[in-house]
C-alpha cells in the first residue's frame, strides 16, 4: 500500500511539473485540498506507529525475555534504561537537529532508520542469544525513538497548523496508544506461535517475534519516505517553508529558572518514576500476585494506555476550563499513591487500581505540563521543556535499574512501597508548590476566569509595548511575535489538550514520547 | 498471633487500617521474638557404643525451653524420616532400645520418657521420589511416569553434622554421581533462613532443605515428585491450608504460603505443621530467575503399616501410626525441566504449635512512615505557616483612627 502511494505521489509529481501551477488537480492530489490532507494525516499517525509498537517489546515478552535468555530482572530493566539513556542528551538537541541540520524531512527519514536498525539489531541479538547486542539495539532504537516523536509533531503543525491542528494531535495520541495497546497484547500471541513455527520456544522464537514486531518499524519508515515526498511536491506547489520545530533551547537558561520550576521537575521525574518502570515489570506482577493469566496480565498491564487514550481529551478540557491546575496535579498525585498502595497492600482485583492509574496519570499530564508555561518566560519554555524531559529521562534510567534489583533481592511489596516512596515525593513537591506558589501570590492555582482576565490585561500590555522596539525579537527570529497566550496555548496543545482551533496558530512540537503517553 | 494473621491476610481491612495494625504488628514480633529461646543438644545414635550403627544414623537434638522440650529425631534407617515430640517438662529424655530399633519390627524400641509428659508428637518421612515424562509440556503427572525411587532402598551417607545442623545425602544406582540430599536445621530462637526462600522459623520449629543434584534424568523432558507422607498419633496433619500473603519481601515473587496442618476435630487450634513456600530453585545459590512453582496434592490417608515398614523411626515410635500422604511437584507448564540446571530444591519447616506468620519488616513499615508521614507534615506546617502570615497581613492593614 506504501509502495503505491508512493508510486502515486511521485507520478503526482511528475504531472505537476508538466502542468503547472496553474491547472486544476484532482482533489486527493491538492495539498490545500482537505482529501489530500487526510491521506498525508494517515501516513503521519503511522510513522510513529512502528516505535510505540516496539518500545514496550519487552513488557509484554517479560516472562519469555527473563527465561529463554537466562536475565535477572536487573538486567531485564537494563533494556528500558538503555532506552532512556541517549534520550538524556537528545531532548536537548532533537529539535536543532531537525531545524538545522537535517531538516524535517531527512531528520524524520533519519530517525526512522535509527528505530528500524535498533530494533532489527535488538532482534538479532535475541536471535543469536546475546545479551549485550540487544542492549546496544535498545540504544539505538532510543536515538531515533523520542526525536520521531518531535519529527512527527513538526509534520502536523506544518500541515494542519490553524486547522485541524487539535484533532490530528488527538488522532497521533491515540495512534500512539493503539500502538502500545496493541503490542502488549499481541506479542505474547506472536511468540507463541513463532515458538510452535520454530518446533520450541527459546531465544530463537523471541528473536523471530522480535524480527516480526520491527516489520513494523519498516512500515513506519516507508511512511516517512512517503511524507517526505509528499511534504516536498508540496513545497513546491504552495511555495511553503519546510516545517520547523520552532525550539529555541539556552542552557545558560538554567540559571534563571524559579523555584517553583524545580519543583515542577520533581514532581515530574518523581512521578513518571512510578509509572513506566511499574508497566514494564507489570506483567510477571500480575500472574505471581494475582494468579492472572499471561494474556490477561498484558490486558490489565495496557489498561493504563487504553484509558488515557479518551482520557486525556476530555481531562485536558476540564483542566483547561476551571483552571486550578496545582489542585488538580494534587489530586492526580494522590490518586496515583492509592492506586500503586492498593496494588502492594491487598489483593483487590488490579483492574480497580490500574483503572484508577491510568485516570490520574492522564489527569497529571493534562494538569502538570502546561504549567511549565506559567512559570517561565516565553524564550525559555524550549530550554525548560528539553530539561524537564532531559532529568525524567535520566530519572527513568537510574530507576528502572534500581527498580530491576529490588525486585530481584526484595520483592514486589518492597518494590511497590519504593514506587510509593517516590510518588510521596511527588506529592511533597506538590504541597510544597502549592504553598510556595500560594505565598509568591502567582499564577500557577488561579481558576480560569480569573486566569483569562490577567491574560488580557497581559496582551493589551504587550501589543503596547512591541511597537517601538524590535531589535529584541530578532534575537528569537524564528519565533513569530506573539502574545503571551498564544505562546502558552503552543505549548499546551502539544499535550494533546484540546482549545479552540483560533488559539494554537503557532505550535511547537517538541513533544516526546513521555508527554504523548 | 493467629488473629493477626488473618488480618493480614485480609488485606482490605488491612489497607484500610494501615497505621493502627503497622504499630501492632511491630509490637507483636518484638514480643514473640524475646518470648522464646531454647537451649539446644545434639545427639549422634543416642546410647549406641561404636562409631555407627548398621543401617543409618539416627540423630537426636534435644531444645530445652523454660518449661517444655521438644525433641527432634532426625533417621536414616529406611527412608529419611524426621519426627518431632512436644513433652511438657525440661527433663524428658530419649531411649533407644538399639537390638530392637534395629530390628525394624517392634514398635516402642524408641521411647520418649516420661510418656505421660508427651504432648503431641508428628512426624514427615520422604518416601519417594517419582519423575514423569512431560513430553508435551504440560507438568500434568497423569501419565508417563517411571517407576518411582523408594527412598528406604537409597545407600545414604552418615549425618555430616555442623551445629545443631545435619546433612544426609543419598543416591541409587542410576542417579550417575547425583545425589538426594536433606539438610536439618533445629533453631535456638526465631529467625529467618540465610538463603530463599528464606522461610521465617520460631524455636518450636526445625527447618529441612531437599535438593536433587546432578541426577541423570529418565527422559530429557524429565519433571519430579517428592512424596511425603505425615504421621501422627491421635492428630495427624490431615488437611493442607493455603494462605495468600501480601508480602513476598523475604520471598521474592512468592504471596503464597502452605501449611499442612493438624488439628483437633473442627477446632482451628493447630498442633503441629509442615509449612512451605510453593516455590523449589533450579541453582544451589538460589536466586528469583531460578524460581520453579511447585503444586501439591490433597493429602490422602495412608495404610499406617506401610509406612512404618518403610521408616525405621515410625516403627520404633508409633504402636499404631495414623499417615497422610501428599505429592509436591516442581515446575508448571512452560517452566523449563529439570535437564536444564540438574538441580532442583525445596526447604519446608517442621513445628509444633501454630506455624509463624510473616509480619512487613520495620524496613517498610518505616518507609511508609517517612513516605506518607512527610507530606502530611508539610501540609500541617505550610497550612500554619499561611495563615500566621493571614493574621500577620490582616494586623498590618488595620485602619488607623
Amino acid at each position: 500500500m506504501a509502495d503505491y502511494e508512493e508510486r502515486q505521489s511521485l507520478l503526482g509529481e511528475e504531472d505537476e511539473a508538466a502542468r503547472g501551477p496553474g491547472r486544476p488537480m484532482p482533489a486527493i492530489c491538492d495539498p490545500n485540498h482537505l482529501l489530500h490532507r487526510i491521506v498525508v494525516l494517515t501516513f503521519m499517525c503511522f510513522l510513529g506507529f512502528g516505535s510505540y509498537f516496539c518500545y514496550d517489546n519487552p513488557a509484554a515478552l517479560q516472562t519469555e525475555l527473563i527465561q529463554d535468555l537466562n536475565l535477572n530482572t536487573a538486567k531485564f530493566m537494563q533494556l528500558y534504561a538503555w532506552y532512556s539513556w541517549p534520550n538524556v542528551v537528545l531532548c536537548f538537541f532533537g529539535g536543532f537537529l531537525l531545524d538545522r541540520v537535517f531538516g524535517i524531512r531527512l531528520g524524520t527519514i533519519i530517525f526512522s532508520l535509527f528505530v528500524c536498525v535498533g530494533q532489527v539489531i535488538f532482534a538479532t541479538g535475541a536471535l543469536v542469544n546475546r545479551f549485550w547486542l540487544m542492549e546496544v539495539g535498545r540504544f539505538v532504537f532510543g536515538i531515533g525513538g523520542e526525536s520521531l516523536a518531535v519529527a512527527q509533531n513538526t509534520y502536523a503543525v506544518n500541515w494542519f497548523k490553524g486547522k485541524e491542528l487539535n484533532l490530528v494531535f488527538g488522532l497521533q495520541l491515540s495512534m500512539a496508544r493503539l500502538g502500545s495497546t496493541v503490542n502488549m497484547n499481541i506479542m505474547g500471541w506472536v511468540y507463541s506461535k513463532v515458538g510452535k513455527l520454530v518446533g520450541h520456544p527459546g531465544h530463537t522464537a523471541l528473536g523471530a517475534s522480535l524480527m516480526i514486531a520491527a516489520v513494523t518499524c519498516l512500515f513506519s519508515l516507508a511512511c516517512a519516505l512517503v511524507l517526505g515526498l509528499l511534504d516536498r511536491r508540496a513545497e513546491k506547489i504552495l511555495n511553503k517553508e519546510q516545517g520547523k520545530t520552532g525550539e529555541v533551547i539556552k542552557l545558560t537558561d538554567v540559571k534563571d529558572f524559579p523555584f517553583t520550576l524545580w519543583l515542577i521537575f520533581i514532581i515530574c521525574v518523581c512521578y513518571y518514576v512510578a509509572i513506566f518502570p511499574f508497566i514494564g515489570l507489570g506483567q510477571v506482577f500480575f500472574i505471581e500476585k494475582f494468579g492472572f493469566s499471561p494474556s490477561e496480565a498484558r490486558a490489565v498491564n495496557s489498561i493504563v494506555y487504553i484509558i488515557s487514550a479518551p482520557a486525556s481529551p476530555l481531562l485536558g478540557f476540564m483542566v483547561d476550563r476551571t483552571g486550578r491546575n496545582v489542585v488538580w496535579v494534587m489530586i492526580a498525585v494522590f490518586a496515583t499513591l492509592l492506586a500503586h498502595m492498593m496494588l502492594a497492600f491487598t489483593f483487590w482485583n488490579p483492574w480497580i487500581a490500574m483503572s484508577l492509574l491510568g485516570l490520574s496519570y492522564s489527569l497529571l499530564a493534562c494538569a502538570l505540563w502546561p504549567m511549565v508555561a506559567f512559570v517561565v518566560p516565553e524564550h525559555q519554555l524550549g530550554t525548560a521543556y528539553g530539561f524537564m524531559q532531559s532529568i525524567q529521562n535520566l530519572g527513568l534510567a537510574l530507576i528502572a535499574m534500581a527498580a530491576g534489583s529490588i525486585l530481584d533481592t526484595r520483592g514486589y511489596l518492597l518494590l511497590e512501597v519504593f514506587f510509593c516512596i517516590c510518588i510521596c515525593g511527588s506529592l511533597m513537591a506538590v504541597v510544597m508548590l502549592y504553598f510556595v506558589d500560594y505565598l509568591k501570590g502567582g499564577d500557577l492555582n488561579l481558576s480560569a476566569a480569573a486566569r483569562a482576565k490577567l491574560q488580557k490585561e497581559a496582551t493589551a500590555e504587550a501589543e503596547i509595548k512591541r511597537r517601538p522596539g524590535k531589535t529584541k525579537e530578532s534575537e528569537f527570529a524564528r519565533l513569530k511575535p506573539m502574545s503571551a497566550f498564544g505562546l502558552r496555548n503552543r505549548y499546551l496543545s502539544r499535550l494533546g489538550a484540546q482549545l479552540p482551533d483560533h488559539c494554537s496558530t503557532h505550535l511547537s512540537s517538541v513533544a516526546h514520547r513521555s508527554v504523548l503517553k | 498471633m493467629a488473629a493477626a494473621g488473618k488480618t493480614r491476610s485480609c488485606g482490605a481491612f488491612y489497607f484500610s487500617l494501615f497505621s493502627l495494625l503497622s504499630v501492632f504488628s511491630l509490637s507483636e514480633s518484638w514480643f514473640s521474638g524475646e518470648a522464646s529461646r531454647r537451649k539446644l543438644s545434639v545427639e549422634l545414635n543416642p546410647g549406641w557404643p561404636s562409631p555407627a550403627p548398621p543401617g543409618g544414623d539416627l540423630l537426636h537434638v534435644r531444645a530445652v525451653g523454660d518449661n517444655n522440650t521438644l525433641h527432634f529425631l532426625f533417621c536414616s534407617q529406611g527412608a529419611p524420616t524426621l519426627l518431632l515430640v512436644h513433652t511438657n517438662t525440661s527433663s524428658s529424655t530419649v531411649n533407644v532400645d538399639w537390638t530392637q530399633f534395629l530390628s525394624r519390627n517392634v514398635s516402642g524400641s524408641l521411647k520418649v520418657e516420661p510418656e505421660s509428659s508427651v504432648l503431641y508428637s508428628t512426624a514427615v518421612i520422604f518416601s519417594r521420589l517419582w519423575e514423569y515424562d512431560d513430553v508435551n509440556d504440560t507438568a500434568e503427572p497423569t501419565s508417563d511416569l517411571f517407576p518411582p525411587y523408594e527412598l528406604q532402598n537409597f545407600t545414604w551417607s552418615r549425618f555430616n553434622l555442623s551445629g545443631p545442623n545435619a546433612l544426609l545425602c543419598g543416591a541409587t544406582t542410576t542417579f550417575a554421581n547425583g545425589s538426594l540430599c536433606l539438610q536439618l536445621s533445629v533453631f535456638d530462637s526465631e529467625g529467618r533462613g540465610p538463603s530463599l526462600p528464606r522461610l521465617l522459623h520460631t524455636a518450636n520449629s526445625s527447618q529441612l532443605g531437599v535438593w536433587l543434584d546432578g541426577v541423570l534424568p529418565r527422559a530429557t523432558r524429565s519433571r519430579f515428585l517428592l512424596e511425603l507422607q505425615a504421621v501422627g498419633g491421635v492428630y495427624p496433619l490431615s488437611r493442607v491450608e493455603v494462605h495468600r500473603s501480601i508480602d513476598d519481601e523475604f520471598t521474592p515473587s512468592i504471596f503464597k504460603v502452605s501449611q499442612w496442618v493438624s488439628s483437633v476435630n473442627g477446632s482451628s487450634d493447630v498442633l503441629g505443621f509442615l509449612q512451605w513456600k510453593p516455590v523449589a530453585y533450579r541453582q544451589s545459590v538460589p536466586a528469583l530467575e531460578d524460581a520453579t512453582p511447585c503444586r501439591h496434592s490433597d493429602p490422602r490417608p495412608q495404610s499406617g503399616e506401610a509406612v512404618a515398614s518403610a521408616s525405621g523411626l515410625i516403627r520404633a515410635f508409633y504402636a499404631e501410626p495414623e499417615a497422610f500422604g501428599l505429592n509436591v511437584s516442581f515446575g508448571l507448564a512452560g517452566d523449563p525441566f529439570y535437564n536444564s540446571t540438574k538441580f532442583l530444591s525445596w526447604t519446608v519447616l517442621l513445628g509444633s504449635g501454630s506455624p509463624p506468620v510473616d509480619s512487613f519488616s520495620p524496613l517498610v513499615l518505616a518507609m511508609m512512615a517517612v513516605g506518607l508521614g512527610t507530606p502530611m507534615i508539610l501540609l500541617l506546617l505550610g497550612g500554619v505557616c499561611v495563615c500566621v502570615r493571614k493574621r500577620a497581613a490582616a494586623s498590618t492593614y488595620e485602619p488607623i483612627n
